[in-house]
């Protein structure tokens, strides 16, 4: 009973973190909110409710596929509240909210980032949810690529590595839908800029815990299947390897859009390598189980 | 109704059999555990709610009023002279485009100037930055003010 509790919740922070994320990398939104005055975020906040409540009726994070009235109500207010936790520790990593911030921009940018989030939460599972595998799409012609790795297939350790090179190859197609509207807008350097040195190790442990959860935890996909193909047998290498991945497909789309040149010290590349890599690792997971 | 439910049912566990995944978890009625993230939940909605009513009254009709202090000690680096301050909004409501103007006056009669502007000042909220001037400005008469702003 916890344990399917706890992964409906992770699951519902995951939707929300994939939806949320390119909200939280929006500077207009911060300002939005720290300049709305009190009564028209109490408004935004029960807009945000009506529409999770319509949502609920046909989407949300657990799984029941019949829903009383009153259960959408119930459901819709645990959507809010997972949002707007999830958007919390979201602004709190990215040191959008501090000791410092006054209670009324806190509390503004807290409420606009969390409608994302929150509606994050509902779609959880439209968005996450495994396909079924006929609907995959497929190359109709063999390339010489595809035959040769149907051939090494063959034996288990082939397999393996060829199961290895596409979960690879899905971590950088989802890192990129997801981090490629994001690297070339200037909050990168704004967020890295604001971090002391160390809250980076923050946003790395962060990056890989979400990355983690997503994969792993929220039980979008099944683990003893997992654990059987592919050569990355632990969830833990698998996840610090697909982080690499993502840092390294970072930092290519930063010095892609003339972001990170030559010029730049290399606190600068570091900095925004791993601003970046929170969410390209947010879309690496989920295309990590999408594939 | 009901039928149509339980065909969506079928073919969901069906479908999922083949990947191993539960599709449907136990619907019915509510866990222990299922109520107590809806009490967390509404615990958190009421506190948001309970803080942005508490901040409309704290802050309600007083308007932006700032307080610059500028710290007595200046640093030095190659030749020029680093003078940080802090510029607090004591008002209630938030101001745009705060412009803070530096005018240091040296006993000969010159004087350097400088400004700085910051884009959001909310109610309480404070933030710092520097002057840099050519000069010493001990030796002189600083003025630092508030010059203009805006409201949202």
């Amino acid at each position: 009973m916890w344990v399917a509790e706890l992964r409906a919740i992770l699951r519902g922070a995951a939707g929300s973190f994939l939806f949320g994320i390119p909200l939280l990398y929006t500077v207009e939104v911060w300002s939005i909110g720290s300049s709305t005055n009190p009564l028209r975020l109490l408004l935004v906040q029960a807009v945000t409710f009506f529409v999770v409540l319509l949502l609920t009726q046909i989407e949300g994070f657990r799984r029941s596929l019949s829903i009383e009235p009153l259960e959408t109500v119930l459901e819709s207010i645990e959507a809010l509240g997972i949002g707007i936790i999830c958007a919390a520790i979201a602004l709190l990593l990215l040191r959008r909210i501090t000791l410092e911030t006054p209670l009324s921009e806190a509390l503004g940018k807290l409420i606009f980032e969390g409608v994302p989030f929150s509606l994050g939460v509902t779609l959880a599972r439209s968005t996450l949810e495994r396909r079924r595998s006929d609907q995959r799409r497929t190359l109709s012609t063999d390339s010489a690529l595809t035959v040769n790795l149907r051939k090494t297939m063959k034996n288990s350790i082939g397999s393996a590595l060829g199961n290895t090179l596409i979960d690879i190859d899905a971590t950088l197609i989802g890192a990129i839908v997801i981090a490629f509207s994001i690297a070339p807008t200037e909050e990168i350097a704004i967020i890295a800029a604001g971090m002391p040195p160390w809250w980076l190790l923050l946003v790395m442990s962060a990056s890989l815990t979400i990355s983690y959860i997503i994969v792993f935890a929220s039980g979008f996909t099944d683990r003893t299947e997992r654990t059987q193909r592919g050569l990355l047998l632990s969830p833990i290498t698998e996840t610090l390897l697909a982080y690499i991945v993502v840092l390294a497909a970072s930092t290519l789309m930063l010095v892609f859009f003339q972001q990170l040149t030559g010029n730049d010290p290399w606190q600068e590349w570091l900095g925004d390598a791993i601003v970046l890599g929170l969410p390209a690792s947010v879309g690496g997971a989920a295309g990590r189980i999408l594939a | 109704m009901a039928e149509v439910d339980a065909t969506k049912i079928e073919t969901s566990t069906g479908e999922v059999l083949t990947e191993g995944v539960p599709a449907v978890e136990a619907s019915g009625a509510r866990s222990l555990a299922e109520w107590l993230t809806l009490a967390i939940s509404s615990l958190v909605l009421l506190l948001i709610v309970f803080l942005v009513l508490y901040d409309w009254q704290l802050g309600k009709n007083l308007p932006p009023a700032f307080q610059v202090e500028v710290s007595e000690t200046s640093r030095l680096t190659a030749d020029r002279y680093y003078v940080p301050f802090t510029l607090k909004n004591t008002g209630g409501r938030i101001a745009r485009t705060v412009q803070v103007t530096a005018e240091l006056t040296l006993p000969d009669g010159s004087d350097e100037t400088g400004e700085q502007q910051f884009d959001f000042l909310s109610g309480n909220e404070q933030k710092q930055g520097g002057f840099v001037f050519d000069h010493d400005p001990q030796t002189g008469e600083l003025v630092v003010r508030v010059a203009s702003f805006g409201l949202p």
